[in-house]
Formats: C-alpha cells, structure tokens, sequence
C-alpha cells in the first residue's frame, strides 16, 4: 500500500440513527482510506442508503462522529455546502435536472458555486461527457434521455465538481437489464482512476470484479466485512449466508 | 424576460404614483372637505346624463359651499359605506338623504335639517295588496341601513312578512316588480321620484308618510365643526333667498328625462353605449388598472407565501400556513369593508378607497396564489433538491436554480386561473364605492332604470376582457414552454 492509500477519506464512529421507534443504524463505525472501493450489501430496510446519506448530510446521524476529508460534518459549525462540493452522489432515480439540458445539468454546479468560468465549465462537461460516451446528446433535454443514458449523465454532473469521495445508491436498479452494463462499465472506469467510492449495489458480478472491500449491512448493523473473496466464497456470519443463498437463488 | 420585468415595474410605478397624487392632491389653503353620498339615491343624489353627481342634495351642497367658500371631494359609495366613511373618520361630512334619528345623534352631529320627508310603502302597480295586513307571509324588500328598513323591520312580527335587504334601490324595485318581493318601505320621496320615472311600482301612503322626520347633513360626532358652521350658515341664507325651494321644485316637479337623457337614448344598447362611453371607459380603466396591479403585486406576494410555506424554518412556514388560513377565509367583501372602513379609526389614517380595494385583492388572491405556489413547489420531486443540495448548492440556490424554475412550470394554469378570478373578484370592490365597472354599471341603471341593457354591456366588456385576458395568458404560457 502506498502512503495515499493509508490516508483515511471517511471516518465513521458510533453513529446512530432512528425514525421514531425504528433504530435504523446502530453504532456503525467503519473507516475508508482514499481510493478504496468499498461495496456495501444488504437486505432491503438494513440501512444502507440511510448510512450513505448520512455521509454528505442529507440525513443527520442522532450521535456519533463522521469525518469526511478531515472535515467533522456531525460538528455542527461545518460549512456542509464546502464539505458536498468534495463529495459526489449518484442517485437510483438519476434526479437529473429537469430544467436544464443535458449539457447545463453537468456545468451548473461548477458555475454557480464559482468553480469556473461558463467557458471552462463547458469545456469540462464535454469532457466528462466523452468519459461516459454522449457526446452527442450535449444539446437534448434531460426527459429524452434512457434511464441508462440519465445515470451516465448523473455520474458525469456529479464528477464536474472534481469530488475525492463518490456515493453510489443503487445506480442500476432503476434501470433496464440491457443498461445496466453501459453504466457499471464507466463506475469501472471510475474505479481504475483511483477514485474512492462507496457504493450500495445489488450487482454481486460487479462488486467481486471492481470492490477492494464488501460491507455487509442488515438490522442497521454491520455485520461482516471483508474482501469479496472473503464475503462471497468464506461467509461467516450466518445471516450473510442465509442473503447471500436468497440472492444466489433468486 | 427582462422587458417584461421592466414593463410590470413601469406599470405599478404608475400605478403607485396615481395614489400618491390622489392623497397629496388635498393641500391647497381653501378648506377641502372629503364628503361621501350614496351614489344611487334619486331624487337626492345620483348620476345625470353627463355622468355629474346631481339631485337635491347634491345642489344644496354645492350651492352651500360656493357661497361659504369651501370645496370638497365628493366620494359616492353605497350608503352604508358613506355613513360608515363618515364615523370612522375616513371622510369628513355625509349628505345621502340621511334621516336624523337618535341613534344616528350618537354618532354623528347634524347640521340644520333641510328636508322633511317621511316612509312611503309602495307595492308593484296592480298588486292586489290593499294594506299592511295583506302582507303577511309575503316578502318585503328593504334597502340596507335605511330608516324605512327600520321601520319594516319594528312591524315585520305584528304583519307576519319576511324582508329581503339590498345594497342599491334600483335592484330592490326591480326585485318587487319582478315578483320577487311583494312591497319595500322607503323613504316616500324616493319612491315617488322613482314612480314618476317610470317604475312599475304605486305608492300606498303618497298623503300621509310614517313616522315623518327631517333630513340631515351629517358630520362625525364632536368633529368638524367648521364644516358644521358653513353648512349651517349657507342653508339659512338659500332658505331665505328662495334658492332651496327652487332646487326641491326642480327635482320633485321635474320630469325624469330632464336629468336622465331622453326616451331614445336609453332604449338600445347603441344609445346607452354612446350616452356614457366615457363612463364606461373609466369604469373599464379602473377595473384594469386594479386588475394588473393587483395581478403583479399579488403574484409577487403569493410567490412569497408559497416559498416561506416550503421553507426549512417552521416559524416561517407556520407563517404562511396562518396567513393563507386568514385571508383566504375571510370574505373579499369583509375584507375590504374591515380596510376601508374598519381600519382607519383604528391608525388614524385614511385610506383611500383605491388603496384599499388594492390591499384587499393583493390579501386574498395572494393567499390562494401562496396556496397553489406552495403546492406546486412541493409537487417537484424531493429527488431534485437533494440532487442539487448533494452538489454543495445551498438551500436558496438550489429553489431559486431548480425548485422554482420546474414549480412555476407547474403553476401556470393556475395562475392564469388566479388572474381570471382577480378580474372578477375587482367587481366586489364596487361596495366600498370604487368607480369601477360595476359601479358604473350601477349608476347608470339608477339613473336609467335599463337593468337588462346595462348589465348586458357590462357583461360583454368583461367577457371581452376576459377573453383578452386568456389569450394573453396562453400565449405567456405557450412561451415559457418552448
Ligand atoms: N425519512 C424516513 N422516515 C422514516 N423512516 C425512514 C426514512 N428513511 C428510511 N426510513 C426507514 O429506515 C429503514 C432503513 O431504510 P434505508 O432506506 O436506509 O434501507 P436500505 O437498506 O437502503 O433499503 P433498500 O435496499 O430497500 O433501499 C427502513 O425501515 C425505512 O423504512
Ligand atoms: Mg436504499
């Protein structure tokens, strides 16, 4: 491991969360070294999109710290703006914009929070849009778009802000078995660039191929973590094997 | 988009300006007394041909004031808003055919009384009603706030009718000759000018008048006793130099025509459009002037509503959320009497009545705008902020950058609604006597008597702009969506 490797991006300690009576997260501590990509699997209602939200502040943590890029964002007095400006997020329903084109999704971020100039912006989203293979639809409205083509965008409006962390929740599952591929092709791309992500996912092909480690979540808890190698083919917790047989069979 | 942002502004600098001249138009040395009539009220106070306020009060007044050397503002409204503008200090003096009673001492100081008149009862010409006791179980139609309203009222139980109230006598004729309601009480000079005008209507007390009693000019208890004295004091001078008989002989011995324009001039839509284009058009003015600004200002105010109502602070959603509740729920009419009239006692500041009509639609469209633009803000997928939050936009950036944009989008039809409604919400302020389309309508009717035709026209003018309206609106919307 290099030394960048050994730097801590995300440090979560003790967190908890509750709706009401629901305990959603309990005591989740976990730490994620920069260009680490950690995979986090579950049954549905574990926790998982909750705890990936919590990251850049869409949902506050009852107690507990997290400290994202050396930033504490549970302290109060943290400037969350700045902090998300670090952090991308791709959404399962893509939230495109809808009132915007394609090419004004990607630069709006970047130009309104004075990251560039509308030139430089531009330039940038045409960059970004090569990364993710539309280079033509620049021009079109979001709501012509395949949900396929959306999450792409979504991922290169998201990468316009030149995050060092990318939260993925659930990016395919909206989408088309045909699309699925186009989308995990450029997250694997990502991946190889040294990006640190986190991502939610049901795509166990995928998390094999591109995790460095798999979190398994359920009952808001962590209940093992491991490399795929160790999540998928060792599984010790007994609730693993009993989801990892489910989806095995489903 | 900027044009048109610098065309609203023009039009309500406008708008504004108007008002400020209209208050600061009061501060020449001469004293200039603001005195309200009842706009409807023949033989004492209505619109002749010209569209001049005219009628025995009208003269006495203005006779008075040439001599005494003072001028007034004459404001006509109903006559429960010119006797309420009064006591509430809105205006300064009131002469609407006004009975002196001792209730009314309570509140008002009369001058000399100078008309002796008396409550008249009349019923449809060829009723079969003979007298008081044949009206029972029948319906009788009074004017609001009237002495003969009072009176009716004292003998409803002993003769077994019910009553029906109306705001304006021209309606309430109609109302009995129709068929709707069987009698009215009134004052019976009133009803008698109305009958040799032409009403279908036969009075049955012509020799001896009820509860007889004097006519007075009315000023607010304890104020004014300027205005009090040259009134005083000018009556008793026309009184001895015969200029009083003269005006009573001229309206109560007169025909109609004289004051109303002749029979071929009222009889078709044609000659009642020509005999008061100019009314109309300043009828028509006002309604558009109150609708657009009010259009604007409500829009803007509404807009506000509807953001603080989806805003992250509770306070200020509590806020709207009170506010919407308030105005939407009160009345438009209730409203603008409660601006107009109930207000000013309480600041001690007059409000003048176009302001007020204009605060009133900005209150209540703008609630029902702030509802419906809360609504649509909250029908935007939540996805969309939290999309924009999670780029480092803040909260304000994000409703102005993607909130607001898609919510407006969502809201056209129903601000193009909203619009429609404010138009015709415009009409309500005829109560609190502005000059607007109604009201002019009603004017003329009481002077002419040509309900159907007049409504008629007014009907069409406000299709017309309505329709104006509504194209307008699509052709906006149209634009916004390509
Ligand atoms: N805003 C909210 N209010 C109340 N309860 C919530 C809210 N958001 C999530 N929950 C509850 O918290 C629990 C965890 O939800 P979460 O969305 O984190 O699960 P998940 O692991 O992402 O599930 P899935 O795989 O279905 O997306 C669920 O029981 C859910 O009903
Ligand atoms: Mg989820």
């Amino acid at each position: 491991m290099t030394e960048a490797q050994n730097k801590v991006k995300v440090h979560v300690e003790k967190v908890n969360k509750s709706y009401g009576e629901n305990h959603v997260l309990r005591d989740i501590s976990i730490d994620i070294a920069a260009n680490e990509v950690v995979v986090m699997i579950g049954p549905s209602g574990s926790g998982k999109s909750t705890f990936l939200r919590m990251l850049n502040q869409l949902e506050t943590p009852d107690n507990g710290t997290i400290v994202v890029d050396g930033f504490d964002i549970s302290d109060k007095s943290t400037d969350i703006n700045k902090v998300r400006e670090n952090i991308g997020m791709v959404f399962q329903n893509f939230n495109l914009f809808n009132n915007y084109t394609v090419l004004e999704n990607i630069m709006l971020a970047p130009v309104e929070l004075g990251k560039m100039d509308k030139a430089a912006a531009e330039k940038k989203a045409r960059e970004l849009l090569d990364v993710v293979n539309l280079a033509d639809k620049a021009d079109v409205s979001v709501n012509s778009l395949s949900g396929g083509q959306k999450q792409r965008i979504a991922i290169a409006r998201a990468l316009a802000m030149s995050p060092d962390v990318m939260l993925f929740d659930e990016p395919t599952s909206a989408l088309d078995p045909e699309m699925v591929g186009d989308v995990l092709e450029v997250m694997k791309n990502l991946a190889g660039t040294g990006m640190t992500m986190i991502i939610v996912t049901h795509e166990m092909g995928f998390a094999k191929q591109v995790a460095d480690r798999v979190v398994f979540f359920e009952s808001g808890k962590i209940q093992e973590s491991g490399t795929p190698e160790q999540i998928f083919n060792a599984p010790k917790n007994a609730r693993l094997q009993e989801f990892l047989s489910k989806i095995m069979h489903a | 988009m900027k044009k048109t942002r610098k065309f609203l502004l023009v039009v309500v600098l406008t708008a504004l300006t108007m008002f400020g001249l209209t208050i600061d138009a009061h501060a020449a040395k001469v004293p200039n007394y603001v005195i309200t009539t009842d706009a409807t009220y023949p033989p004492f106070d209505f619109q002749d041909k010209n569209n001049q306020y005219t009628g025995i009060d009208q003269e006495i007044l203005k006779t008075i004031a040439k001599r005494e050397g003072f001028t007034y503002t004459l404001k006509p409204m109903s006559f429960n808003a010119a006797t309420q503008s009064v006591s509430s200090g809105q205006a300064d003096g009131v002469i609407a055919g006004m009975s002196i009673t001792d209730e009314r001492k309570a509140v008002f100081d009369f001058g000399t009384p100078y008309y002796r008149s008396g409550i008249g009862w009349a019923v449809k010409k060829g009723s079969s009603i003979k007298s008081l006791s044949d009206l029972k179980d029948q319906t009788v139609a009074i004017k609001t706030g009237t002495s003969g309203a009072d009176y009716a009222l004292s003998i409803q139980k002993k003769y077994g009718f019910k009553v029906t109230y109306f705001n304006d006598s021209d309606t309430l004729y109609n109302d009995v000759i129709n068929g709707n309601a069987q009698a009215t009480f009134g004052d019976l000079p009133v009803i008698q000018y109305a009958v040799k005008n032409g009403t279908q209507l036969k009075v049955m007390n012509a020799k001896s008048p009820i509860q007889a009693g004097w006519y007075g000019f009315g000023v607010q208890k304890g104020k004014n006793a300027q205005l009090l004295k040259s009134f005083n004091k000018g009556f008793a001078a026309i009184k001895n130099d015969g200029t009083y008989d003269k005006i009573v002989a001229k309206y109560l011995g007169a025909s109609a025509a004289t004051f109303t324009g002749d029979k071929k001039a009222n009889n078709s839509v044609i000659g009642i459009l020509k005999a008061n284009d100019s009314a109309f058009l300043k009828g028509l003015w006002q309604t558009l002037l109150l609708t657009i600004v009010a259009i604007i200002l409500a829009s803007v105010w509404g807009i506000l509503l509807g953001v603080m109502g989806v805003s992250q602070n509770a306070g200020l959603r509590g806020l709207s959320t009170t506010l919407i509740y308030i105005f939407r729920g009160l009345p438009l009419m209730v409203l603008a009497f409660f601006i107009y009239i109930g207000l000013p006692s309480v600041i001690g500041m007059k409000i003048p009545a176009f302001t007020a009509g204009l605060v009133t639609l900005i209150l209540n469209e703008g609630a029902y705008t702030g509802a419906f633009v809360r609504g649509g803000f909250e029908a935007v997928d939540r996805g969309q902020m939290e999309a924009a939050r999670s780029l480092g936009l803040s909260y304000g950036k994000s409703m102005r950058k993607v909130i607001v944009p898609q919510g407006l989008k969502i809201m056209i039809p129903s601000f193009i609604n909203q619009f429609i409604i404010t138009l015709k919400d415009t009409s309500i302020l005829s109560a609190i006597g502005i000059l607007e389309l109604t009201q002019t309508g009603s004017l003329i009717v009481s002077r002419n008597s040509q309900g159907f035709r007049v409504w008629a026209i007014v009907a069409v003018i406000y299709l017309i702009v309505i329709t104006l309206l509504t194209w307008l609106s699509n052709w906006v919307e149209k634009r916004t969506r390509a």
